[in-house]
């Protein structure tokens, strides 16, 4: 199969915050590179950095600290963290938002003197969160977006990675193979350096909240090149996303946090209040234990119509919720629901991946060139990514990334030589659903949605997992011998969802392996046979590859390099 | 006869060369928005129809499309609103090319976007902190306001200024403009000015609110150009009477 062969000094895949943060520091740290940066979708459309409503943590205000910010995110991540990468997150974000505000034109929500507005976040001892309204996504990447397109950095939108090249030798990155979604053509793209930042974004659980286009590609490509992935047992849930029936992409969209802390009811299918047979605190008890109660209330059957749980706001009067929540009862109201004088369906949903590909603090990989930031990269959040950090990861490290990735490729004389073999190997992969006899992807895809949401979800045991595994070894072979019946391959979404479906089941695959490893609950990660957090000192994490096409997992003790289970770096 | 269960929908296919309509029968959902009207014939009856689609939210701008003549996010358009006797008729947005069936090229809209100078340009850099500005401030209040566009070219696709002359930089870009000429920090605003009011620019407008009708997020970029043709007059007045603006 033929294919154009392109060069450039930096890869970029993916245009969230890593993505185009790496783009503007690698271009702006050094003009003569040449800086390309491939996307699935449309540059800053795409990708999840733009969904974010919350806000973004950062230790600006009076009282606040750097340390303060980092224990918070050690200790809501259960210990399990790692610390450099923490630190370095909690550091830079504070030289991150002055640069979102100061040269990128970011306006965030000011008190009346004039400052920053910091909000509180679950989760935190300090309001730290800065934020615009409630779309501070929508802000930080359009910002973003603009000053990308006002540099001279090479676009290709709609271009989809299908590979990471190592070179001949396998000692550093070559190039990545693509494939042009628009035309079909594949492009063989060489460069000095390359960072994955596609987003992770557990999309393979039936109910999730990341946009369409997330399908893990990124860390199917990773294994598919040998890489090691950690925590990835840990998949954060929102506990109230919409639930509007299978056949709808609404299902699954997030209701923000704070209709419960304003005070919102959650009732089970016939109309009564479950939250405190769970937990004092009641609907207002973190993102974890609510995802779990809801998840009980399902499994014991006290379901809605479409086999959830209710939020009712009403009690606070409609005219009251709907000037507090403008957005969200707009948004259930173009969709049909009334959530400020009704009620509104919610099930918990498969939200962010705090695992990821081991890197180092400056985002470095174990393949020199190759650098990870983003959702594609694990060790910032442990078991539990607090909110408001999720933006400050892949904005802080992605420009991180830039600034490595134009010093890396600034000493780099020329590109390495890519193996001819693997190139082909990959083209003939992706075309395997246009070789085979049609087969019922919709169908696989259900069945995965429940394979995962019913074995690896929010509940966990043993036999559960394993079920799961091989339900999911029975799916891939499915898959495999499956086509889509079509050979065009100009703009084909059903060739891409086959593509999407495999990088899900290998990725889901690890989810399940590491979930069984994990013998202890912590975080996003609950163990229904190992129900306990287990020793804090003895604290493990679990690291994931592929090895002869099989996926092994070991146990890595966690290096408390800054601070130890009982120590803290600040006085209360 | 068709089942009144079911959508009958017409879905313009084809490329830049041209296409026609091609008919398809839906299931009705209670919970039903147009983007899953579209998924479903992609899924069900056509896996070869193309669109563009990805937050799912009204927060990306992706899938806009003209259904029933008008341009709307496919999102967050329940069926029930827009259907006229259970018939849908989806075509891509006007005033874009065609890449292929229901999805556009969106590059002439960003590139517009980058004519008229919407992008910040600041004096302070990240060692700085950040300035201080009331949130009541009269300037601060008219870029906020012009401030949530998710680019998503539905203004553009409505607007016929555009589709009488290709150089017109539409109500996106200039109420973007607009968002920026208001904004104390930034540092670029007499160069934005004169690209805005160039050839090509907010003087075209003629003020037929396409724009502000349709916009999913209720701005008003019709407002934003005349706040732009105001400056571009005062700018044009102050050069050429000096004496009575000294």
């Amino acid at each position: 199969m033929d294919y154009q062969a392109l060069k450039t000094d930096v890869l970029i895949l993916g245009s969230g915050g890593a993505g185009l943060f790496a783009a503007l520091h690698a271009k702006k740290a050094n003009p003569e590179l040449d800086v390309t940066i491939a996307i699935k979708g449309l540059l800053g459309k795409c990708g999840c950095t733009r969904m974010v409503q919350g806000g973004y943590n950062v230790a600006l205000s009076p009282g606040d600290s750097v340390e303060r910010h980092f224990m918070d995110t050690i200790v809501g991540g259960k210990w399990l963290p790692q610390q450099a990468m923490a630190m370095r997150l909690c550091e830079t974000a504070v030289i991150r938002v002055q640069e979102l505000e100061n040269e990128l034109g970011c306006f965030f929500d000011r008190n009346e003197d004039g400052s920053l507005h910091h909000k509180a976040f679950a989760g935190q001892t300090f309001d730290r969160t800065v934020h615009k309204g409630d779309l501070t996504g929508i802000e930080i990447i359009s910002r973003l977006m603009e000053q990308v397109r006002a540099l001279p950095v090479q676009l290709m939108e709609e271009q989809r990675a299908l590979a990471l090249l190592p070179s001949r030798s396998g000692d550093c990155i070559a190039g990545v193979l693509m494939v042009d979604m628009r035309n079909g053509e594949f492009r063989l793209v060489r460069a000095k350096t390359v960072l994955m930042a596609t987003g992770g974004g557990p999309t393979m659980y039936r109910y999730h909240t990341p946009s369409g286009d997330k399908s893990m590609d990124g860390l199917a490509m990773a294994l598919d090149l040998g890489l090691s992935l950690r925590d990835m047992e840990m998949v954060q849930f929102h506990p109230t996303g919409l639930l509007a029936g299978r056949d709808t992409r609404m299902t699954g969209t997030v209701l923000e946090e704070g209709l419960r802390g304003a005070g919102g009811h959650l009732l089970d299918g016939a109309g009564k209040r479950f939250m405190l047979n769970y937990d004092a605190a009641g609907e207002r008890a973190t993102r974890d234990i609510v995802s779990r109660a809801i998840y009980a209330e399902m499994r014991a059957g006290r379901t809605t119509p479409n086999g959830g749980v209710f939020i009712a706001m009403s009690h606070l009067g409609a005219d009251a919720v709907a000037q507090k929540f403008p957005g969200m009862v707009k948004r259930c109201a173009d969709c049909g629901f009334d959530l400020a004088g009704g009620r509104v369906e919610v099930v918990p949903t498969a939200h962010y991946l705090m695992g990821g590909v081991v890197v180092e603090a400056d985002t470095r990989s174990s393949l020199a060139g190759l650098y990870v930031a983003g959702e594609d990269a694990g060790g910032a959040h442990g078991a539990n990514r607090l909110g408001g950090n999720g933006v400050a990861n892949s904005t802080v490290f992605g420009g991180i990334a830039g600034d490595e990735m134009a010093a890396f490729a600034g000493k780099v004389e020329t590109w390495a030589d890519v193996d001819q073999e693997r190139v082909d190997a990959a083209i003939d992969a992706s075309l395997v659903p246009l070789r085979r006899d049609k087969a019922d992807i919709n169908s696989i895809r259900d069945r995965l949605l429940d394979v995962m949401w019913d074995g690896v979800g929010v509940l966990r045991d043993e036999a559960g997992m394993r079920r799961a595994q091989a339900q999911l070894a029975e799916l891939k072979a499915e898959l495999h011998d499956g086509g889509i019946g079509e050979h065009n391959r100009v703009f084909n979404l059903s060739w891409h969802d086959w593509l999407n479906l495999k990088s899900l089941l290998d990725v889901s695959e690890v989810i399940a392996a590491a979930g069984l490893s994990c013998e202890n609950s912590r975080g996003a990660h609950y163990r229904e046979d190992f129900p306990e957090v287990g020793s804090l000192e003895d604290s493990y994490f679990t690291v994931a590859g592929r090895e002869g096409g099989s996926i092994n997992v070991r146990r890595q003790a966690v290096d408390f390099s800054i601070v130890k289970p009982g120590e803290s770096l600040i006085d209360d | 006869m068709h089942d009144s269960t079911s959508i009958q929908v017409r879905v313009w296919r084809g490329d830049a060369a041209g296409g026609d309509f091609a008919d398809y029968e839906v299931p009705q959902q209670p919970s039903q928005t147009v983007l899953d009207v579209v998924t479903w014939i992609q899924r069900h009856a056509d896996a070869t129809l193309s669109y563009r689609f990805a937050c799912r939210v009204g927060m990306c701008g992706s899938c806009a499309m003209m259904v029933n003549g008008v341009p709307r996010w496919t999102c967050r358009t329940h069926v029930n609103k827009v259907a006229q006797d259970n018939r849908l008729t989806l075509e891509p947005l006007r005033n874009l090319p065609v890449i292929k069936d229901l999805a556009c090229d969106m590059t002439v809209f960003f590139d517009k976007w980058k004519a008229a100078e919407g992008h910040f340009s600041g004096s302070l850099t990240r060692d700085r902190p950040v300035a201080a500005i009331s949130p009541r401030d009269r300037l601060r209040r008219a870029a906020n306001a012009a401030i949530e566009c998710i680019n998503c070219a539905i203004c553009y696709a409505a607007c016929d200024v555009v589709s009488w002359q290709a150089d017109y930089l539409g109500p996106a870009a200039l109420n973007r403009a607009w968002s920026l000429q208001n904004d104390i920090r930034d540092t670029n605003r007499a160069a934005r000015l004169q690209a805005v009011s160039a050839n090509g620019g907010c003087m075209h407008c003629h003020s037929q609110q396409g724009c502000a009708s349709y916009c999913p997020n209720e701005l008003n970029p019709t407002a934003s150009i005349a706040g732009l043709k105001r400056q571009a007059a005062g700018s044009f007045l102050k050069k050429k009477y000096p004496e009575h603006y000294a």
